[in-house]
């Protein structure tokens, strides 16, 4: 009881209190002309339009110094550099990540005078040697990389911060070492950021205009936001997460304007619609259309064709499928490929031993493995369990027959049966059987599945794979890396598989053996083939789900790959080249200031945000309504950005490096502009939203941090750079350093740089 | 509008009255636990503009059912007005009044007839032919074997907390068991081993689960037909009776999940009356079952994770409650940390404790504990070990790390690096792991016949020799194989081959039990001791610390732990995987060691163990080497997509095939997606301000939706994310949530609804009951056991993945 009585007694004085600072707000905030001289000249377009070009000049200079130092291969310029050089050869290559920002560099080297010849085979090939024009190449992502500085300041300054706090931000990303690292080179990670801040401007431009909806202005940057976004998500795998950003953002914009005091439901579906257009019509036909670009510049065969379907590459010209496919008749002595391991299906006189290592027991069969070499021993002859004709295609071997292979060295059937194969208890034992013996006749018998296939289908040579799936035990003839004993000679071991669609049994045909005088008729009597043509969604459709697959395959483990934890504290950096000679090297890592400022930014962030709730949930608002707003929504769009940009890493199994984190520092810095400019002064330039026709006027405020801002911006850019010209040497590769100097630019223990001197051993 | 005005009792009260009020309240004002929860007015469902006014309330008819009065004439309603507010739970009932006739005590029990029918059901499910089978199913192969160590009190490790194991041992010790028997994949029983009792106790568990599905759908304010659908599902679903009817951890599993949520909602029904005994009572007992769970599997932490966010909210929503007093506030933050934070914690570790106090013996799982530890145990030999280290010494050298393993060496080579002979970490005792302490190259021969016996001290420079091959211990600056990063250590030389790279400095961190040796004046003090002196190995040339983590060599090392050489700036001084400890101990010039020079405390030895638990759990790995046709994928588990073949599949062989029932998954699954439609269409018409349920219908809703989804998520996510080994199995406790979904579900659109005549929602049941019991019938063969050839019986494959048939 005394506490509520507490609480009544107290309510007059607190509206009291609560018109006081009103007032006090109207004095000081409401009256542009009352804030101090030094902020009133900064906040003109004038002095803005200087800061900017101050950021973008001197973040042209710090990513163009040196630019063409290393003259070599540097990290993943082994990988972009070299799908630069297979679109300007028109050779078709796969990989996992979308081909917008490849596309460019492939334009960046034609304009540059690239011929393509160049392979980027190793990390320290020498540019220079082989002619490649790489400045032209490099200077692509330097100038992406650039122009994301004034866009960071675009962003802020559109979300209501002063100059001096948009300028903040966009020195974070001015003088980051990473980021300059990493938009030095020919790699994808300027582009996605670039293109990600562009979508994040887009979306806050369109945000404004929230109440002039459906006007030109407001369809131009919702237009934006969507190309932008697909710009994003074309440059790299990552950039779905920005799509997803978006798209919680809208969301939730979609869930306010559910509110029935916005409107009926006809204005809903209007903005509904409205949005599907333009953020999810619209980017998917931008991003549909580079994969048409990248389809139509890439005719030829290449590398890339072995992880396609057999289909896809007959559309290659010059696939070798394409050339010299060849269907299989009954009789034809032919030679098997395991599709992922390329070994050959083998079997030699040598049988397996009676007993094993373990114990288990074997049928002392004879032998059938796989082998990795071109062999005699590797020829099998497809007998038919049918009768078939004399000539014709009737003669063809096809989808869902059932036949016997006859290994000819030793004119005996493949078999399998139900005995332990010698390494895996689980799995069938896999042999062979003298041709004559009839007894086990009916454990020889296979039925052969190509895949995909249609009823009929014929089984041909190098086009299409197939499983090979035994008759009596359904087992299908699969094989795995491990390798059989001194015994079978280190040769693979080939077994039964229970599972009969298992997918790594797939085997492919690889010719077809002809007798000396027989005369290969098939060849001759095909015309020369044309690549065929494949519809470009089927297309589309299976290098997206390839893309996919293969991106959660990279698993394997790489030394400088780390955790999503140690990224925001900066604790490991990656080792992108190095040169023994002159003890240089080029090291991925970030202003350790500027990093850190944002991590302590974001733990402030959040400790208000939590501060505000529980003091909310007691009734208590300790925040005024108009910065608390800006907290909420303006921030908490950045906090949005950079959770979504971050937080998937933490489920993902594959490798993961720093350089992942970059579009998250990004937002990082844009979080700490918004909490110096809570933590400097309580104002806010209020309300920054173009008003509507039908919105009410809002009595405007501004924002005023006076003299210390632009003192602690100045004092915070020293620093900032100071930091990154005391780490440049490991930016820029040059110059080299010393053991000492090595061992003094590693600032944590964590760092791996090379060339480090041997500290004296302490006893 | 606050949405506590419902049941607030203390807001709109007109101002002039006093607090006293409370007092001369001669009736309470409303009585909602009176009404269905389900209760709607055929009115509710339009929409308003305004606020939705406190009349909404005010027309709720008042209706008291349970009116009793004892014989005094007591009003027994004026002595407990409710304490603070209550959100969804059920309003406090008067207790009825004692029954004066055996009569009357039925007709006020009744409500406990059917629970009780459906356990007599579920002990004839759960028994009948238990012992059909008389050979080792599955994993009775692991936990059989766990339970006959605690029987035979050998010290072994499992990834597994001890609870469960402890009371299969304890089943068979009630059922006369010694043992003996080594459990051994697919054999038969011997005589002597009395399996059938074994899982009649350990299907008692099962059993339990039926009743406590009933009671928890009450205490979930479910409709009468609704209650009768869990109990029937629980009751019926072949994936839970197969797996209660072996010696398994499951049942045991199951039966504390199935508690906790039952404490749960027993205690979030006692929210009218805070602090009182019934309140305290429930909360203790959801503490205490989740120790009891978390015990017997680590699975348990799921459901502790749903208590945990229960908790959270309700904290929440008291915190936000302006009137309630600061004591009071504390209070339920104390009472929550005392009892599901702290007595959780104690029950775990009084299982550890247990667990080490039967398990005295010296056992298979002795290499993954400490070497103190061993030195404990029974027909260990390590208290015998000479006190102090010498040069010419034999050895075993332990990583302290967590699960660390003996430095071991082998004749055979590293594929990749030097060629030399392989040195690595190796968890089991052999001759290989024995190594020399001699003295440097530079220094004199030892001598075994020297007079005076030279000790090993803090700063000794030494060369350790691998006894069964004379390689000395070795580094060089070649990158190791697996941690490249790294120098690798090799086998080089032999007793006179050799060089610099061979040499040792021997650091001292600490002793156990000594403190910091390092300081000690007396040169006696400062000798290393075994077992308990902490040692590091720094290389004498590169300066570099010897080092055992968790990498694994490939095949060709015998996927054994890979030893490398890590610099010593990227060392923390506290990494202790660089530390080790002297384990046996061999030197026939000292005296033997004594027992009482090793002690080793048990929350260290708790600590160790629970983190060598976690390391080999994440270590479960699905091996690509090894193709497990056994696991399989959390996304395969809720439509069913596979089933288990528990046994071998011989024709002769009765057969148990791990599959659910396929209507109570399907049904389950499809409710969970279901519930997530229906949430987001009431919150969309809520946000046009359609007014479908009244504050406390949506509160009650939302409660049950949430507990049933965010139980089914909780216990279904991790496995998505984890990248351990799965099996099907690990969804059997997931699947009580989607099923108290689907009741959920069903009750809410047919059995609560006001919709449907009472004979519309008797064939819905019917037909519900008799589809349940229907298809259990139809598969019940997969948990009794199917005899004879398996393709004779027909029917059973409804979904072509399963792999019942040959």
């Amino acid at each position: 009881m005394s506490l509520r009585q507490r609480h009544t007694l107290s309510r007059p004085g607190h509206e009291y209190e609560r018109a006081q600072e009103e007032e006090h707000a109207d004095d000081v905030y409401q009256n542009p002309n009352s804030r101090h001289p030094i902020e009133k000249i900064l906040e003109t377009d004038r002095a803005s339009t200087i800061v900017v070009a101050v950021l973008t000049t001197l973040a042209f200079a710090l990513r163009f110094y040196k630019i063409n130092q290393p003259d070599q291969v540097v990290f993943d310029e082994v990988h972009f550099g070299k799908f630069a050089s297979y679109y300007i050869q028109g050779e078709y290559y796969f990989d996992v990540h979308p081909p917008f920002a490849k596309l460019l560099f492939g334009l960046a080297g034609w304009f540059s005078g690239f011929d393509g010849q160049f392979h980027f085979d190793n990390i320290g090939d020498s540019y220079t040697a082989n002619h490649v024009p790489y400045v032209g190449m490099r200077a692509l992502p330097a100038i992406l990389g650039s122009l994301t500085v004034p866009v960071v300041y675009a962003i802020m300054k559109q979300s209501g911060y002063s100059t001096i706090i948009s300028a903040f931000s966009a020195a974070i990303i001015l003088f980051d070492n990473a980021h300059i690292a990493q938009s030095r080179l020919i790699l994808l990670d300027a582009t996605l950021i670039f293109f990600m801040s562009l979508t994040i401007y887009a979306y806050i431009r369109f945000q404004k205009l929230r109440y002039r909806e459906f006007s030109t202005e407001w369809w131009g940057w919702l237009l934006a936001t969507g190309a932008f976004m697909a710009c994003t998500w074309g440059s790299k795998v990552n950039g779905i997460l920005t799509v997803v950003t978006i798209g919680i953002a809208v969301l939730v914009d979609l869930w306010k304007l559910l509110d029935h005091r916005r409107g009926s439901m006809d204005y809903f579906w209007r903005h509904f619609i409205a949005r599907s257009i333009g953020l999810i019509l619209v980017p998917f036909v931008i991003y549909l259309s580079f994969f048409y670009v990248h389809f139509a510049l890439l005719p030829t065969s290449g590398p890339g064709d072995s992880f396609m379907s057999p289909a896809f590459q007959e559309t290659l010209s010059g696939n070798e499928m394409l050339l010299s496919s060849k269907e299989i008749r009954y009789y034809d002595t032919i030679t098997m490929r395991h599709k992922d391991s390329k070994v050959y299906l083998h079997s030699h006189v040598e049988r397996y031993p009676l007993k094993y290592d373990d114990g288990r027991i074997s049928s002392q069969g004879q032998q059938v493995t796989g082998y990795g070499h071109a062999d005699t021993n590797n020829y099998w002859q497809v007998y038919p369990t049918k009768a078939i004709p004399e000539t014709g295609s009737g003669r063809v071997v096809r989808h869902g027959d059932v036949v016997q292979l006859l290994h000819v060295n030793t004119n005996s059937f493949l078999l399998t049966h139900d005995v332990a194969s010698p390494l895996m208890s689980t799995n069938q034992e896999f042999t062979t059987w003298p041709k004559d013996d009839k007894s086990k006749h009916n454990e020889t018998l296979f039925t052969l599945n190509l895949i995909d296939a249609n009823d009929g289908q014929a089984w041909k040579t190098k086009s299409g794979y197939f499983r090979l799936v035994h008759g009596k035990t359904r087992v299908s003839m699969w094989t795995h890396s491990k390798q059989l004993p001194e015994w079978a000679f280190k040769q693979q071991e080939i077994n039964g598989n229970k599972n009969p669609t298992e997918k790594t049994a797939t085997w492919f045909a690889e010719d077809v053996i002809l007798d000396e005088d027989e005369e290969d008729d098939r060849v001759e009597s095909q015309p020369a083939k044309a690549p065929k043509k494949m519809n470009f969604f089927k297309k589309f459709a299976e290098l997206q789900l390839l893309m996919m697959q293969h991106n959660a395959g990279l698993t394997a483990s790489h030394p400088y790959a780390s955790g999503p934890i140690n990224w925001p504290f900066l604790l490991s950096g990656i080792s992108f080249w190095t040169e023994s000679d002159t003890q240089k090297q080029i090291y991925l890592i970030g202003n350790l200031i500027g990093w850190w400022t944002c991590v302590v930014a974001l733990s402030i962030y959040v400790g208000i945000l939590g501060a505000d709730l529980l003091a909310r949930r007691r009734n208590h608002e300790p925040i005024p309504e108009p910065v608390r707003n800006r907290l909420w929504n303006s921030a908490g769009f950045f906090f949005l950005v950079w959770g979504v940009h971050y937080a998937p890493f933490f489920l993902m199994s594959r490798q993961l490096f720093i350089h992942h984190y970059l579009p998250s520092h990004l937002a990082s810095a844009l979080i700490a502009g918004a909490i110096l400019q809570f933590v400097l002064s309580e104002t806010v330039n209020y309300p920054i939203s173009i008003r509507g026709p039908k919105t009410r006027a809002q009595i405007r405020q501004y924002s005023d941090i006076g003299l210390k801002g632009p003192i602690i911006l100045g004092i915070y850019c020293v620093l900032l750079f100071a930091m990154f010209a005391y780490i440049a040497p490991l930016t820029y590769g040059t110059p080299g350093l010393t053991g000492e100097q090595v061992n003094s630019k590693r600032l944590l223990s964590t760092w791996t740089l090379h060339f480090a001197a041997k500290k004296t051993a302490e006893v | 509008m606050p949405s506590a005005v419902a049941v607030d009792f203390g807001e709109d009260i007109s101002p002039t009255r006093t607090s006293s009020d409370f007092e001369e309240i001669n009736y309470p004002s409303h009585h909602e636990s009176s009404l269905p929860s389900y209760y709607m007015e055929d009115k509710a469902r339009r929409r308003t503009k305004g606020p939705v006014s406190i009349m909404e309330e005010e027309k709720v008819p008042l209706v008291p059912q349970n009116e009793y009065f004892d014989d005094e004439g007591k009003d027994v309603y004026n002595k407990r007005p409710p304490k603070s507010r209550v959100s969804s739970g059920r309003m406090w009932q008067a207790p009825p009044p004692r029954p004066a006739s055996l009569q009357e005590f039925f007709l006020q029990n009744m409500e406990h007839i059917p629970p009780i029918i459906y356990t007599l059901l579920s002990c004839w499910t759960r028994f009948h032919n238990i012992g059909a089978s008389d050979i080792v199913v599955w994993d009775e192969a692991h936990f059989g074997k766990f339970g006959s160590h605690y029987l035979k009190r050998e010290f072994y490790f499992d990834v597994h907390p001890p609870l469960g194991k402890m009371l299969v041992g304890l089943a068979g010790l009630l059922a006369g068991y010694d043992g003996s028997f080594d459990f051994k994949s697919g054999t038969q029983y011997p005589e002597n081993v009395p399996y059938v009792a074994m899982r009649v106790m350990l299907a008692t568990f099962g059993v339990g689960m039926v009743p406590l599905g009933w009671y928890t759908a009450v205490e979930l304010g479910l409709s009468q037909w609704a209650c009768h659908l869990v109990a029937l599902m629980v009751l019926f679903d072949v994936g839970w009776l197969c797996i209660s009817r072996f010696i398994l951890l499951d049942s045991m599993l199951l039966f504390f999940t199935f508690l906790t949520v039952f404490c749960l909602t027993k205690f979030h029904n006692q929210q009218h009356d805070s602090f009182g005994f019934d309140w305290w009572m429930w909360l203790v007992f959801t503490g205490l079952s989740i120790g009891w769970v978390t015990s017997v599997k680590m699975v348990g932490l799921f459901v502790t994770a749903l208590v945990g966010l229960y908790t959270i909210e309700d904290l929440w929503e008291k915190f936000g409650d302006l009137k309630m007093p600061v004591r009071d506030h504390v209070k339920h933050w104390g009472a929550r940390i005392a009892c599901l934070i702290v007595i959780p914690i104690l029950v775990f570790m009084a299982s550890f404790k247990i667990h080490f106090m039967v398990l005295n013996h010296s056992g298979p799982g002795d290499a993954q504990m400490s070497s103190l530890f061993q030195a404990h145990l029974v027909g260990n030999d390590f208290n015998k070990n000479p006190l102090e280290i010498a040069f010419g010494s034999r050895l075993t050298l332990k990583n302290m790390g967590w699960g660390g393993g003996l430095l071991h060496s082998h004749v055979q080579t590293y594929p990749v690096g030097s060629s030399q002979q392989q040195v690595t970490c190796y968890h089991y005792k052999d001759e290989n792991n024995e190594w020399i302490v001699l003295p440097r190259w530079d220094e004199a021969e030892y001598n075994p016949n020297e007079p005076e016996i030279r000790f090993l001290h803090h700063g000794d420079s030494i060369r350790l020799s691998h006894k069964p091959t004379t390689r000395n211990l070795h580094s060089h600056p070649i990158p190791a194989p697996v941690t490249k990063l790294n120098w690798e250590v090799a086998g080089y030389g032999n007793s006179t081959i050799g060089d610099q790279q061979d040499h040792w400095i021997v650091e001292v961190v600490d002793d156990v039990v000594r403190g910091d040796i390092k300081k000690h004046k007396d040169e006696k003090e400062q000798r290393i001791h075994s077992l308990t002196t902490r040692l590091r190995f720094k290389h004498q040339i590169l300066g570099c610390y010897l080092r055992a983590a968790n990498a694994i060599l490939p095949q060709w090392g015998f996927k054994q732990i890979e030893v490398s050489c890590q610099a010593a700036d990227a060392t923390s001084k506290n990494d202790v995987h660089t530390y080790w400890n002297v384990e046996s101990h061999w030197n026939d010039r000292l005296p033997l060691g004594d027992q009482k020079y090793y002690r080793s405390p048990f929350l260290r030895d708790f600590w160790h163990l629970n983190v060598a638990m976690m390391t080999s759990n994440n270590a479960l790995i699905p091996d690509p080497d090894k193709e497990d046709i056994l696991a399989s994928k959390p996304f395969e588990w809720p439509f069913l997509h596979i089933g288990l073949r528990m046994c071998g599949w011989g024709d002769s062989q009765l057969k148990y095939y791990l599959l659910g029932t396929p209507i109570i998954w399907w049904g389950g699954s499809l409710s969970l997606v279901l519930a997530i439609v229906t949430v987001g269409v009431y919150l969309m018409r809520a946000q046009r301000k359609y007014v479908d349920m009244n504050d406390r219908e949506w509160n009650h809703f939302m409660y049950v939706t949430k507990i049933a989804f965010l139980g089914w998520a909780l216990h279904y996510v991790p496995f998505l994310v984890m990248g351990r080994v799965t099996y099907l199995h690990h969804y059997l406790p997931t699947l009580y949530f989607s099923v108290l979904m689907l009741a959920h579900m069903l009750d809410h659109f047919v059995f609560s609804s006001r919709r449907w005549t009472q004979k519309t929602k008797a064939i819905v049941f019917g037909v519900c009951a008799t589809l349940i019991f229907g298809t259990f019938w139809w598969f019940r063969g997969v948990a009794f056991g199917i005899a004879g050839p398996v393709n004779d019986h027909w029917g059973l494959l409804w979904r072509k993945s399963w792999n019942i048939y040959n």
